[in-house]
């Protein structure tokens, strides 16, 4: 009987604990979250990113849409409207670019950017309108270095 | 012949100006929403809403992408685009509507927008309260407008319908840049 307790007791501890961790977690957890030591999902330039969204928009957000992307490009503008630091990444396509709002814990290398310098921006690809739309961003500058 | 073709492109261009200066854009425009109830409040912001304002027709549009709203919890963000929104299948939102009685001689005016609102695939028109500043040659729209939750048939489960209010306040700051195509 005892024993039968006891079984009873670890397997609602184990629904407790799954529980907590699907439903209970992700309500205290910060949406604002860190990408730096997340791995990316696909790597990409700025360029060969708006023509596939441009050709197809559908199939592009199937691919990314979602998902941590590592993107190459060449800063166009660096902004700070609505109190949000974005850079903003050009292509060939004049119209079009990749609109990076950038990490609070980025500010830094935000600050030091340049006009036309190349850099990877990690973040969760949210689709495009006429630009593509990147959140969380996280810099990285090795290639400069 | 000769004569005729310098006019010709002269006419050319000066409808190219005018275009050029009555078409805005804001492709970082913000639009953020409120819901208030009992249980909690929850807000979201999108700070990549892209809008175009096309003073000569006094026309505006605006598109945004459901998964750019930013909430403060990862849950909120999940039943908002998985459960009510259903962003897989209606990623944006859009408005296009008319500016009523625009006059482009004042600095700060007050208007009515009336437009077509699409939200979860359901469309309804709405007249939105505007209020348009001319700041160096560009423009600021802003304002806000309540949507009713049943209006656009997003679905709440009776169990969560403490958690979510029948009424959003949507705010939104449209700071545009002229139009470079």
């Amino acid at each position: 009987m005892k024993k039968k307790n006891t079984f009873f007791y670890i397997i609602i501890v184990v629904l407790l604990l799954v529980n907590g961790y699907y439903y209970v977690l992700p309500y205290f957890k910060n949406a604002n979250k860190n990408l730096e030591l997340v791995a990316s999902e696909a790597s990409i330039n700025s360029n060969d990113l708006i023509d596939s969204y441009i050709l197809s928009e559908e199939k592009t957000d199937k691919l990314y849409s979602g998902k941590i992307i590592e993107v190459t490009g060449f800063v166009k503008e660096v902004t700070f409207l609505n109190n949000r630091n974005t850079v903003i990444l050009y292509s060939q396509n004049k119209t079009s670019g990749i609109i990076c709002d950038i990490h609070p814990s980025q500010i830094e290398k935000v600050k030091n950017l340049k006009e036309h310098q190349k850099i990877i921006v990690k973040g969760i690809c949210k689709g495009f309108l006429k630009d593509v739309v990147l959140l969380n961003c996280y810099i990285d500058l090795k290639l400069n270095e | 012949m000769n004569k005729i073709l310098p006019f010709f492109l002269l006419l050319i261009l000066l409808t190219g100006f005018s275009s050029e200066e009555n078409q805005f854009i804001a492709r970082q425009g913000h639009v953020s929403f409120f819901s208030y109830a009992s249980m909690e409040n929850i807000e979201a912001q999108n700070n990549q809403v892209l809008s175009i304002l096309d003073l000569r027709n006094k026309k505006i549009a605006v598109s945004m992408l459901m998964r750019a709203f930013v909430f403060k919890k990862d849950l909120m963000y999940e039943h908002f685009n998985e459960s009510y929104i259903e962003s897989d299948i209606y990623p944006k939102a859009t408005f296009e509507g008319n500016i009523l009685d625009f006059e482009s001689s004042l600095e700060k005016q007050t208007k009515i927008v009336r437009g077509n609102l699409t939200i979860h695939g359901n469309t309804k028109e709405i007249d939105i309260k505007t209020t348009i500043e001319k700041i160096n040659g560009t423009y600021l729209l802003s304002g806000e407008y309540n949507v009713f939750v049943k209006d656009f048939d997003i679905k709440i489960p009776p169990i969560l319908s403490s958690n979510i209010a029948k009424m959003i306040t949507i705010k939104f700051r449209f700071q545009y840049q002229s139009y470079e195509e």
